[in-house]
């Protein structure tokens, strides 16, 4: 069977991070040809910091958050700040579908490699940008990050315990998986556009207006009812139990979260955890005098989960029809049984770190299996099949690039491009 | 907004609450023509608040009202054959199915998928799980906060000496739903460009969520750390990410290269804490990071957020005020983009809802269509498109097949 693309489409990826390399790495899962583009001075911020090791290390080939991101793509080095390096940019552009960049608004135009510059050499191209705060407004050249984007969506200020003022930042950088999401999805739709009319177009894809979009509950709820959201907690405002709990397990930091809506979840909860005589207690007899008197209910299953282990608890509660989960950390996500038996995760050799197991493709394609096996690239380590290959170039002129500083494979000391 | 890229494909949506309406949104915000097809009681996610107090009668939540903008609505019911027959005429004509039912319910409803395909050959089908169409657990049950602390997302937040800190919201259900979106476009490009024919896309949310960590999962096979949770820093490392209390409220701050952190130096005036040994370089930030922080803390305790904000992004350092959803609403940049667009909700009136999370510039948008009352458009879809006559509307009516609000 073959891919979504079967390398019809192809990607030309100037962008850093996460949120753009995640758009170019699910192209690549769909079968697209990915070629990233990194600045031999400029490389991507991902790989971490050169001074992280001893050269002999190769410490920029050894973040785990760059070689997850930007599997099954092609990688190529430009200098960006020197024209060849652009007039390059501009001869892959020529034969590509897609560009993705995600530089704060002002980068591409001092490059000059806008989309009214790009269109006429390619009118086919589609060109996606996606700045922070979009282009346009006040906050149009401010700088935004992953966690920044998602404290300026309104989240972050939601992210308390029940009883304290303190937010905390998501674990994830929800702002740069969001983007990436939507600019995947703003991508495939320009796609379909163009297979209609023939022509590409720009999509502009602020990074916090993706996010914003994923609170329009609360939005609505002040809107509605003219009062801004309490923060919750690990709690609900009309349900208990609902919470996080410590489980027995000696040293292990073990956790469980639970829930019980229902009566019938509460009284199966109750049976669950032997605690059977709190089910006709009569402060727990009813939704409301358990949520009156959540303080209580929640150390009365403390107490019962601090002599039963995580999995155990988990399993008893899930038998009764409880929400229940294990609170995974990572090791503990990898080892997760469901995950296992669908082969979520996938196994990819690459150079320097050896082989590992990589989140897979969520969408699973009947018909057009996701393309899963290359590892990310070593810096600049598609030159020569790019250049060679692409753009037709002789060995001759891509040493005499080299020489030039044009490209090269050698990460070179930081330069502020911007 | 409705863009109209996407305007000649046709939907057939059978979801409900959150993960597969925000799919279908996606779908229809951009131009395809969704009918969402809902029992003659409405989908569950009609019942979900927040509600409007002085409107308990409405056929709809806030929620809805935001999650099915553009829909077509339509009622079935799938028990009854009449019902069953009229969403088989219904799919034969779409280029998508998306439904977010238990695994197995399609089947159920007679509406096997395998056979679904095999029949309409142009047709492919998106399945929205808890945990995916197959493996032990496919029946199990999750909600927001299990989810997330299943999936990963919970564990590395909070204080040492707490329970880890859930994510708000229903972030996860929607990040299931904007998978689902791609693979709906998937499907579709796969059928016009290389497959020639429909399929099966199967969007487990559990994976969804995993997928959106920040690979610690891939991390931890590199180095064998652990990411536990940090307290008010997003996590441990050569950098500072942190929420921090100011004078006003609090600022939530993102300091990682060398030149961030001579920009918080120099905001600071502090130019001196750039040659400090404890703190010369990122390795020994890390090292020295309590003693960083506490200064930082310190400078953040006397100064305003918004201070701090213009302050920080002057000197290029991503400094932000932590808003309440409130102040995201009023947040001039969101005003100045027209962002929030207002609708005229046939239930709640004018509402601000959040705007397409994403801009086509090939041409102009239209005026979002707020989501249909309960089986508004029955006489449009089954009437015009299907050809069902007035007199059969009204028995369908009578059996209970399909209601209106």
């Amino acid at each position: 069977m073959g891919t979504v693309f079967d390398k019809k489409i192809r990607v030309l990826d100037l962008s850093m991070g996460w949120a753009g390399p995640l758009a170019g790495q699910m192209l690549a899962e769909m079968g697209a040809e990915v070629i990233k583009v990194e600045d031999t001075h400029y490389f991507d911020w991902w790989r971490g910091s050169l001074s992280m090791g001893p050269p002999e290390a190769q410490p920029i080939e050894r973040a785990a958050t760059f070689n997850t991101a930007n599997r099954g793509k092609l990688g190529v080095t430009l200098d960006l700040l020197n024209p060849r390096g652009i007039e390059l940019v501009k001869r892959i552009v020529a034969h590509a579908d897609i560009l993705i960049e995600n530089y704060s608004p002002g980068v591409m135009e001092r490059f000059g490699l806008t989309y009214e510059i790009l269109a006429p050499i390619n009118p086919r191209l589609i060109m996606i940008s996606m700045p922070s705060f979009g282009y346009g407004g006040p906050e149009t050249f401010s700088r935004g990050y992953g966690n920044t984007v998602e404290a300026m969506a309104g989240v972050t200020g939601l992210a308390r315990y029940h009883d304290s003022r303190q937010p905390y930042t998501l674990s994830n950088a929800l702002g740069d998986p969001v983007g990436g999401l939507t600019g995947t999805f703003g991508i495939l739709a320009a796609i379909y556009e163009r297979e209609k009319t023939g022509r590409g177009q720009w999509i502009e894809l602020a990074q916090v207006e993706g996010v914003i979009p994923l609170l329009a509950g609360q939005i609505l709820e002040y809107q509605v009812t003219g009062k801004v959201p309490a923060p919750r907690g690990n709690r609900h405002p009309d349900f208990a139990p609902h919470g996080i709990f410590r489980c027995a397990g000696g040293e292990a930091d073990a956790w469980i979260a639970l829930a019980a809506h229902r009566e019938d979840q509460w009284r199966g909860l109750a049976r669950a955890l032997g605690i059977e005589h709190l089910a006709s207690d009569p402060r727990f007899l009813a939704a409301a005098s358990r949520k009156a008197n959540e303080d209580a209910l929640d150390a009365a299953i403390g107490a019962a989960l601090a002599a039963i282990s995580a999995d155990d608890a988990v399993a008893r509660l899930s038998a009764a029809g409880v929400y229940a989960a294990p609170v995974n950390s990572a090791p503990a996500v990898l080892g997760d049984s469901q995950l296992q038996e669908r082969g979520y995760f996938v196994p990819i050799e690459r150079a320097v770190v050896g082989t590992h197991l990589y989140p897979g493709a969520v969408a699973r394609m009947s018909a057009t299996p996701a393309a899963q096996e290359a590892p990310a690239p070593l810096l600049g380590e598609h030159n020569g099949a790019v250049f060679r290959g692409l753009l037709e170039m002789t060995d001759a002129e891509i040493a005499e690039l080299e020489a030039a500083g044009v490209i090269g494979t050698a990460p070179r000391t930081y330069r502020k491009a911007s | 907004m409705r863009y109209r890229a996407l305007n000649d494909i046709k939907v057939v949506d059978l979801t409900q609450y959150i993960a597969g309406p925000y799919a279908t949104k996606l779908l229809a915000e951009f131009g395809a023509n969704v009918i969402k097809v809902e029992p003659p009681a409405g989908e569950g996610g009609r019942r979900v608040g927040p509600f409007r107090p002085d409107t308990p009668a409405a056929d709809r939540g806030a929620l809805f009202a935001f999650l099915n903008t553009n829909k077509l609505g339509v009622t079935l019911d799938l028990k009854h054959p009449r019902g069953r027959a009229l969403m088989r005429a219904l799919i034969g004509e779409a280029d998508l199915l998306v439904e977010n039912f238990a695994p197995g319910t399609l089947a159920r409803l007679g509406l096997e998928p395998s056979e679904l395909l095999e029949a309409f050959p142009r047709l492919s089908i998106v399945s929205i799980s808890n945990f995916g169409q197959d493996g032990a657990e496919r029946g199990g049950l999750l909600n927001d906060l299990t989810l997330f602390a299943r999936g990963g997302w919970t564990f590395p937040v909070g204080e040492r000496d707490r329970a880890p800190l859930t994510p708000p919201g229903s972030l996860a259900q929607y990040v299931g739903g904007l998978y689902g979106a791609v693979g709906a476009m998937q499907a579709i490009l796969a059928r016009d460009l290389t497959a020639h024919r429909g399929q099966h896309v199967d969007i487990s949310l559990l994976e969804a969520t995993v997928a959106t960590m920040i690979y610690e999962t891939v991390a931890f096979q590199y180095n064998g750390i652990l990411r536990e949770r940090a307290g008010r820093r997003f996590a441990v490392g050569p950098f500072l990410i942190v929420t921090l209390e100011c004078r006003d409220g609090y600022a939530g701050l993102q300091c990682v290269t060398d030149k961030q952190f001579e920009g918080l130096c120099n905001l600071m005036e502090r130019p001196e804490l750039r040659t400090d040994e404890r703190f010369s370089s990122a390795l020994k930030r890390m090292v020295n990071n309590d003693a960083l922080l506490e200064i930082v803390a310190a400078f953040f305790l006397e100064h305003d957020r918004k201070w701090l904000y213009r302050e920080g992004q002057a000197r290029a350092i991503p400094i932000v005020p932590i808003p309440s959803v409130a102040e995201v609403l009023e947040w001039e940049q969101t005003r100045a983009r027209g962002y929030f667009e207002t609708i005229d909700d046939p239930a709640l009136g004018p509402i601000r809802i959040p705007g397409a999370p994403l801009r086509l510039h090939s041409h102009r948008a239209e005026a979002t269509r707020p989501a249909p009352r309960l089986g508004e458009h029955n006489r449009e879809v089954l009437g015009a498109r299907l050809g069902v006559g007035a007199h059969e509307l009204k028995s369908l009516a009578d059996a209970g097949v399909i209601a209106e609000a």
